[in-house]
């Protein structure tokens, strides 16, 4: 309960001095180059990876990619690039 | 991104397969450790291929270990690799060493002494002063002090008004600008007689001072006395002396010939060209550039420069293929009548001087039988022709 309002708290102050939201909440930031260039900050890490499927978690859930012939281009502590034909996107 | 690929080959990395169960767990142990991975491609599931950095290469053991998985290296990429395979063969750098030593030393020499840009002086004369102050094939560049080399040579030739050493590459580029000579100002207070400096027909005469001796209409000799500087008093036969001085306009003629014969004309050029460039010794050449030609009929223009003046015996040759249409049949003789009067009138043209108006042209044209036409032009032209002289007053 405390939490949550400790994170709307966070929101309300970062939209008012148009903080960036992926720091100061620690959510992940996801940009999308047409379908086929993916790039996500501030992951937690790989759950599972696959030419068809790949899962990052994150601290709003698991974001699951899939498409074909998914490679890491790149892999760092704070942000993963995916490459290839990104078909859908979701979070779970 | 390219930067970025240069970075990683200069540091060298390695291509390796990683074969085992839970390879998410392997890539995550990776970036918790802050090693970096890139361009991972699963093969399988139980086998990935990845990029990796020599240095982290050698800390993967740990999380091999843990991970219960086997790394093989697919391939070895970048300059290590190809440092640690030349590294016995000292003479093959030491080779490329001396080369870059070699060429850096040769080229910081003057191999090429180029003059432009005179026509009167005489080239030979112009290469012996340059020799002379040391601007000659084989110096050093950094021994020559340009600005006072182009002094020294100012004063030592005067007939010319400007001139710039360029050293570029391996070659010192002279280029130089011959003044006009003033002409010989006589003095305000000596005495001097104005005569003619060339054959015409006096058309104006403006006496400022002294006594005419010819009068408009007169057809005078290059030479010949237009103004006196000595002038008698009718009645007290006193003599005086003066600077004369006049302007003298006179019709003059000039006469320019030239020959136009029907075979150079009958060809004119089309504008297409194929060329040859080749480096030629006396037994053998080397093609540089070797293009079709693609024309039946052309004429070939031949440019040959020799490489570190005559020392190795080497020559670069240009050669060019003009291609060329056939007037022959058509009006070659309208051609070749035009070609002579304009090559004529180019020729009267350059003996004119530039204060003088031209007022009439005459063309006379010659046929040659079967060779072509000859032209001449005659042009009367006003121009001033006195000319001081100065009186020697005994």
């Amino acid at each position: 309960m405390r939490k949550k309002k400790l994170q709307e708290v966070k929101s309300t102050v970062s939209e008012m001095f148009e903080l960036p939201k992926e720091i100061t909440l620690n959510m992940p930031k996801i940009s999308l180059i047409g379908n086929n260039q993916m790039l996500v900050e501030n992951h937690r890490g790989i759950i599972e990876y696959t030419p068809n499927l790949i899962r990052v978690n994150s601290t709003v859930g698991v974001i699951r990619i899939q498409g074909n012939e998914l490679k890491l281009r790149n892999i760092a502590t704070e942000d993963i690039m995916i490459n290839g034909g990104i078909k859908s996107m979701e979070f779970i | 991104m390219i930067f970025l690929k240069a970075w990683n080959y200069f540091l060298g990395y390695v291509v390796i397969s990683v074969n085992g169960l839970s390879l998410e767990k392997f890539i995550n142990l990776c970036v918790s450790r802050g090693i970096k991975l890139w361009g991972i491609r699963r093969i399988s599931y139980t086998s990935l291929t990845a990029k990796i950095g020599i240095r982290d290469f050698k800390s993967l053991p740990p999380i091999v270990r843990r991970v219960g998985c086997r790394v093989k290296i697919i391939d070895k990429r970048g300059f290590p690799f190809l440092a640690y395979r030349f590294r016995h063969r000292k003479m093959l750098i030491g080779g490329m060493l001396i080369f870059i030593l070699i060429l850096y030393g040769l080229s910081s020499f003057v191999w090429v002494v180029e003059v432009g840009g005179n026509t009167k002086v005489d080239r030979q004369v112009i290469y012996d002063i340059l020799d002379e102050k040391g601007v000659r094939p084989g110096v050093y560049k950094g021994k020559l002090n340009t600005w006072e080399i182009e002094n020294e040579i100012l004063i030592q030739v005067p007939e010319l008004s400007w001139i710039s050493i360029e050293l570029k590459g391996s070659k010192a580029i002279i280029k130089l600008v011959e003044g006009v000579k003033p002409p010989k100002l006589i003095d305000k207070e000596t005495p001097c007689n104005i005569i003619a400096s060339k054959d015409g027909l006096i058309h104006q005469l403006i006496v400022l001072d002294g006594q005419a001796e010819v009068e408009i209409g007169d057809t005078v000799r290059k030479g010949q006395l237009l103004i006196s500087g000595i002038i008698e008093h009718e009645d007290t036969q006193i003599v005086r002396y003066v600077h004369s001085r006049a302007h003298v306009i006179a019709r003059t003629w000039y006469e320019g010939r030239a020959q136009a014969n029907f075979d150079s004309v009958s060809k004119t050029r089309t504008g297409e060209k194929a060329s040859h460039k080749f480096i030629e010794s006396k037994n053998w050449i080397i093609n540089i550039k070797r293009e079709e030609i693609p024309f039946e009929d052309y004429e070939i223009e031949e440019r040959r420069e020799a490489i570190i003046e005559d020392y190795l015996g080497l020559s670069w040759v240009v050669r060019e293929f003009y291609e060329i249409k056939d007037n022959s049949t058509g009006d070659r003789e309208q051609l070749a009548k035009e070609m002579a009067g304009q090559k004529a009138m180019e020729k009267a043209l350059k003996n004119i001087p530039k204060e003088a108006k031209i007022i009439d042209k005459k063309f006379k044209y010659d046929i040659i039988k079967d060779i072509g036409y000859e032209a001449i032009v005659y042009i009367e032209v006003l121009e001033d022709i006195a000319e001081q002289t100065e009186l020697l007053v005994n």
